[in-house]
């Protein structure tokens, strides 16, 4: 766990002991990563933390006094880097794992249907309010808006149709397309069972799409259709005749059991009786395999429509449904009773037919022949034995029995995510899809969840104090938010969490497998805290405060998201740090800047007695051609340059008597003792620059006979002198490196100068 | 939101900073060529690179050069492209793009420290202008080497943002808070105008982010910055700046949009919708991108035209010297887009 010294076992030099929970059927191993730290044991501590991106760091060190080797140079300790992002061993899912770049893509992707979707509601709780209705938004127009965002994700997520123009060999069983996705799978799974209404009556045939999209997600150990049919394939080219090979009859029967019409007619073409050469011998055989063919392409399926390519006869309503049902049925009985069979010369040809036909007229010993997945004999029993199971009762009682029936098919997220929704249970969904697919399912799917389910809504809405005072929707979007943001802050704030609230049977830890899946981007995060009443702002406010400040666009990018969401005192203060960051590296230009921006007088006040100090040793012209910039950036009428802004009138008023020195000229002496006046009038001038100013000023005053001031100013400059030598009596006083006689010699100037002032006054 | 046919996203798996048309070459075998500063977002700063990309396929780059931290200015040139980092170095890649005859400027000391945002072609001589303010002149690619001569060192004081060329001998640079600086070599390599912007109204001060100088008119300068601000700064009224968009101004402008500019280029393609005033002081259509997604064309005194509206940063964009009907844009979501102007939606203007 980051940040906390891990002590390590002597178990098999294993550094951290990990222990798997045993109340779970099949732990998922978890990814075990060999570090090289080149530490000889003992090792006493561990140290773990985030780095940038994936990079974890991980510090192995001895004992402080280890009685070591005596002499040989042993390491006493080591850090090194552990990339989290680079795949590792954790390939125990089914699936094919999304790669990185791909996941991002889904979660920007995902960011404006949620903004949406978000907008709507807000949208619809307000003209509720306004109207004095019961809030509950209209249900029939919201499950509509539910529907494109699930639809807009969806696509997201990949398309799991063919390409439509795509020339294949009429050899290919298993059409090519996109690999699918155990995301995709879930979220199609959540769609049909609980946004789309309008096919809801359809709910058999939808699984059975279902299946056909995802089999071969089941499972890579276990056989299901999907591998049957693509080692066929596999085996198809060598060999010489098909209906010989008992794995072309097993396949046809499994495609068949799930029902993929359009694969068993297709395989059904590669029969032997089709040759041209064998025709006339195997008539009555072929006839029979056509036959079959015809029976399996106008099977009746109580569905709306059909994609394209795919077999059957719909029908929408029941009553029609049954009509063609037993219709079809009674064809089937009449061609399994045929006396043509006793003609047909291949033995495995009539076997596996009839096998065939046995399928179609719902035999369960043959159906679980067939199949080989608990979830391939329950869609059976939709198309062959029950189809007009309605109800998730009556689905979840189904698919005990096919478990039962087969036992060693085994779970995984998404045999385990059906039988949550099965058995209507929204506490079993949730724990599956925060265990199996990641906390980003979790927040994108809980609108699928309250689509229409009253329940699922109260429970996840419900504030529980147990939470800190939030519901599990705004919990899981928070872990969402900091996930996107991995941040070794983010990640210990939320490791209380998971550890305080999921009960242990239902929800794992948050396991560490999903941290691969993150990376630093700040960017859309906002958007879900955006969404969380209780804690969002409060943690986006740390999000942000956390973002880099090196760089001045990644500042704006930030100072961008606190503009949107009004958080002006965070801007103020990012704006503060950059100041800081960069004047301490020496862009005092870019420090001043950003402290403008925060109207931060403080600081500015303090470069500002830096800057003096600066600027007060070296007057040359040239060294004021690099100050001209930053002066030109605090501007003369910028009123926020604070302290800064004597220093304006600082350089107009040295560089002014640099020449009344150097040219000893009347009119530049006169204009350089209008900037001391104005500098010594004006207010923002701190006292402690009264002194220098004047100092500087000394041989000026003494250069000329006719007196540039008159008696006035000159008493002006006599009680600020008299101010700072009472000043001088306090402790806190500063002289600025001048000598001790300053003060005098600036009297003594004063003093000539009102004489000479008194005299030539008229 | 559904793309218009006339608009493809491409998404890239790395982050895109920034992104530029190449000069196309009839002779080159793969068709149109993008460049494409990217780094991966999951392995922190050291993962940057340049790829070349064609435009037929921009997931898959052509060639690719490692840059030692992330690209924070890329701008070409017949001879070479050329990129500069945030680590201060500064890379030419030849037109060959061969990258072993890559040649580079390390940052540091002698260079640049920090980030260089600020950088163009010149024709002869390449100008960087860094957020260290200092200015250099890059020249000398020919015969292998390239020499850096340092024009100012400004140091810290002020920091540049952009840098633009205007002749062989002048060049404007811009940076945070002090506006824009038109720079002559003739009288000194000194700043010989300044000008402030036009901010104002509450934003103290804001921050250049692009500078652009259409090639008829060297006198003027447009400019893009802080809050949504665009101004044209022309050398012969250089106290009164000409606002095109901004926050804040009163009435003169409409804002097309409210966050950061980063980028803006004088819109060739785009006709001035006074065609007879067009040789007046009335300045041409320019093009920008910002922080909020959009990307659009601006007027002087008209409404701003929008061709984009995405739902994340556009951050850098850059319209086809060739057939400027073409634009590309490199998007915050790790996507460049392309957008192809026709006829018609011109005419609905």
């Amino acid at each position: 766990m980051p940040g906390m010294p891990g002590m390590p076992t002597d178990g098999g030099g294993a550094i951290v002991p990990f222990t798997g929970e045993p109340a779970q059927a099949a732990p998922p191993p978890p990814p075990v990563r060999p570090i090289r730290h080149g530490v000889a044991p003992p090792i006493f501590r561990i140290y773990v933390s985030w780095s940038s991106g994936n990079l974890l760091q991980v510090a192995c060190l001895r004992p402080p006094n280890s009685e070591g080797g005596g002499g040989t140079e042993e390491l006493v300790g080591s850090v090194v880097e552990v990339n989290l992002g680079d795949g590792g061993s954790g390939g125990s899912e089914a699936e094919e794992k999304i790669d990185e770049g791909e996941m991002r893509r889904i979660e920007y992707g995902s960011v404006p249907a949620f903004a949406l979707l978000q907008s709507r509601k807000n949208t619809l709780a307000d003209a509720a309010t306004m109207s004095h209705v019961p809030s509950v938004p209209d249900h029939a127009e919201w499950w509509q808006y539910v529907l494109e965002y699930s639809k807009t994700i969806g696509n997201l997520l990949g398309n799991p149709d063919p390409p439509v123009f795509m020339i294949e060999d009429p050899k290919t069983i298993l059409k090519v397309r996109e690999k699918p996705t155990s995301l995709r799978a879930a979220w199609e799974l959540l769609e049909i069972f609980y946004v789309d209404k309008h096919l809801q009556g359809w709910l058999p045939e939808r699984l059975v799409d279902w299946l056909s999209d995802f089999d071969s997600l089941l499972s890579t150990m276990a056989s299901t259709v999907y591998s049957k049919l693509s080692n066929f394939q596999k085996k198809l080219i060598n060999l010489q005749i098909v209906e010989d090979d008992p794995d072309y009859w097993n396949g046809l029967s499994a495609a068949l059991s799930v029902g993929w019409l359009d694969i068993v007619v297709n395989m059904l073409r590669f029969h032997g009786s089709y040759q041209l050469d064998q025709m006339d011998n195997r008539e009555t055989e072929n006839g029979l395999v056509e036959a079959v063919a015809v029976l399996v392409s106008t099977m009746p399926r109580l569905r709306p429509n059909l994609p394209t390519g795919k077999l059957g006869q719909c029908c929408k309503t029941r009553p029609d449904f049954i009509k063609a049902w037993e219709k079809w049925r009674g064809q089937v009985t009449k061609l399994e009773c045929s006396a043509f069979w006793i003609q047909c010369g291949h033995q495995k040809t009539r076997y596996g037919l009839k096998n065939l036909l046995h399928i179609m007229m719902g035999n369960i010993n043959e159906l679980t022949d067939a199949t080989s997945h608990w979830l391939e004999l329950f869609a059976s029993h939709f198309l062959y034995i029950k189809p007009f199971t309605v109800g998730f009762e009556g689905m979840h009682l189904l698919a005990q029995k096919c478990i039962q029936l087969k036992p060693s098919s085994g779970t995984n997220g998404l045999t385990g995510l059906i039988l949550g929704v099965l058995s209507e249970n929204t506490e079993v969904v949730l724990a599956e899809c925060t265990k199996n697919f990641g906390p980003w399912l979790v927040t994108h799917a809980m609108e699928l969840l309250t689509a229409d389910n009253d329940y699922a809504d109260v429970m996840l809405h419900e504030e529980r104090l147990n939470f800190g005072g939030i519901s599990i929707e705004e919990l899981h979007r928070l872990v969402y938010a900091q996930v996107l943001c991995s941040h070794s802050l983010t990640w210990q704030f939320l490791m209380p969490f998971c550890l305080f609230i999921f009960p242990r049977d239902l929800f794992s830890l948050l396991p560490l497998g999903w941290l691969t899946e993150a990376w630093i981007h700040p960017m859309i995060a906002p958007t879900y805290l955006s969404s969380c009443l209780n804690q969002g702002l409060g943690l986006l406010e740390i999000l942000l405060l956390k973002q880099p400040i090196q760089d001045n666009c990644l500042v704006l990018k930030t100072l961008e998201i606190c503009r949107l969401y009004e958080l002006e005192n965070v801007s103020t203060i990012i704006m503060k740090i950059a100041g800081i960051y960069h004047w301490k590296h020496g862009r005092k230009g870019t420090g001043v800047y950003w402290f403008q921006q925060a109207h931060d007088k403080v600081c500015l006040d303090r470069i500002a007695q830096q800057l003096f100090e600066h600027i007060g040793k070296s007057v040359t012209d040239d060294s004021f051609k690099q100050w001209e910039g930053l002066l030109e950036l605090l501007g003369s009428d910028i009123g926020s340059a604070g302290g800064l802004e004597f220093l304006h009138r600082y350089r107009d008023f040295k560089r002014s008597l640099q020449q009344a020195l150097d040219r000893r000229c009347g009119e530049a002496a006169r204009q350089t003792v209008d900037f001391l006046i104005q500098l010594m009038k004006n207010p923002s001038t701190p006292q402690r620059f009264w002194l220098p100013l004047l100092h500087d000023s000394v041989e000026l005053l003494n250069s000329k006979l006719s007196p540039l001031m008159n008696v006035a100013e000159t008493t002006l400059l006599l009680n600020k002198l008299q101010e700072l030598s009472m000043a001088k009596r306090c402790p806190d006083f500063s002289s600025n490196h001048l000598p001790s006689h300053a003060i005098s010699s600036v009297r003594l100037a004063l003093a000539s100068n009102l004489a000479r002032a008194i005299l030539g006054d008229p | 939101m559904a793309d218009s046919p006339s608009f493809r996203r491409h998404p890239l798996a790395s982050s895109v900073d920034l992104v530029r048309w190449l000069p196309s070459s009839s002779t080159s075998p793969s068709g149109r060529l993008l460049a494409a500063a990217v780094h991966d977002p999951t392995s922190g700063p050291a993962a940057s690179s340049i790829h070349l990309l064609p435009l037929s396929d921009p997931g898959s780059p052509l060639a690719s050069l490692p840059l030692p931290s992330r690209a924070t200015a890329l701008r070409c040139s017949p001879a070479a492209l050329a990129a500069a980092t945030s680590s201060g170095s500064l890379h030419f890649l030849p037109s060959s793009f061969d990258s072993d005859a890559a040649v580079s400027v390390p940052g540091g000391a002698g260079f640049h420290v920090g980030p260089v945002r600020g950088l163009d072609c010149g024709g002869e001589e390449w100008v960087t202008a860094g957020e260290d303010g200092r200015v250099h002149l890059v020249g000398g690619a020919a015969d292998g080497r390239v020499v850096a001569r340092r024009l100012w060192d400004g140091k810290g004081m002020s920091g540049y943002e952009a840098a633009r060329w205007a002749s062989p001998v002048e060049f404007a640079t811009g940076g945070a808070g002090c506006g824009v600086q038109w720079w002559d070599r003739r009288k000194g390599d000194a700043v010989v105008a300044q000008c402030n912007g036009i901010w104002g109204r509450g934003i103290v001060t804001g921050m250049v982010h692009s500078i652009d100088i259409h090639p008829s008119r060297k006198h003027i300068c447009v400019v893009g910055g802080s809050s949504g601000t665009i101004f044209a700064w022309d050398l012969r009224w250089p106290q009164q700046p000409i606002p095109l968009s901004g926050v804040g101004l009163n009435g003169t402008a409409e804002p097309a949009c409210e966050s950061e500019v980063w980028e803006v280029l004088f819109d060739t393609y785009t006709q001035s919708s006074d065609i007879i005033s067009s040789a007046s002081a009335r300045i041409l259509p320019v093009m920008m991108c910002s922080e909020d997604g959009i990307l659009a064309v601006v007027e002087q005194d008209e409404r701003p035209f929008e061709l984009l509206a995405e739902a994340c940063a556009i951050n850098s964009f850059d319209i086809d010297p060739q057939n400027p009907s073409d634009v590309v844009c490199a998007l915050e979501w790790e996507s460049i887009g392309v957008l192809t102007r026709g006829r018609d939606a011109m005419a609905e203007e």
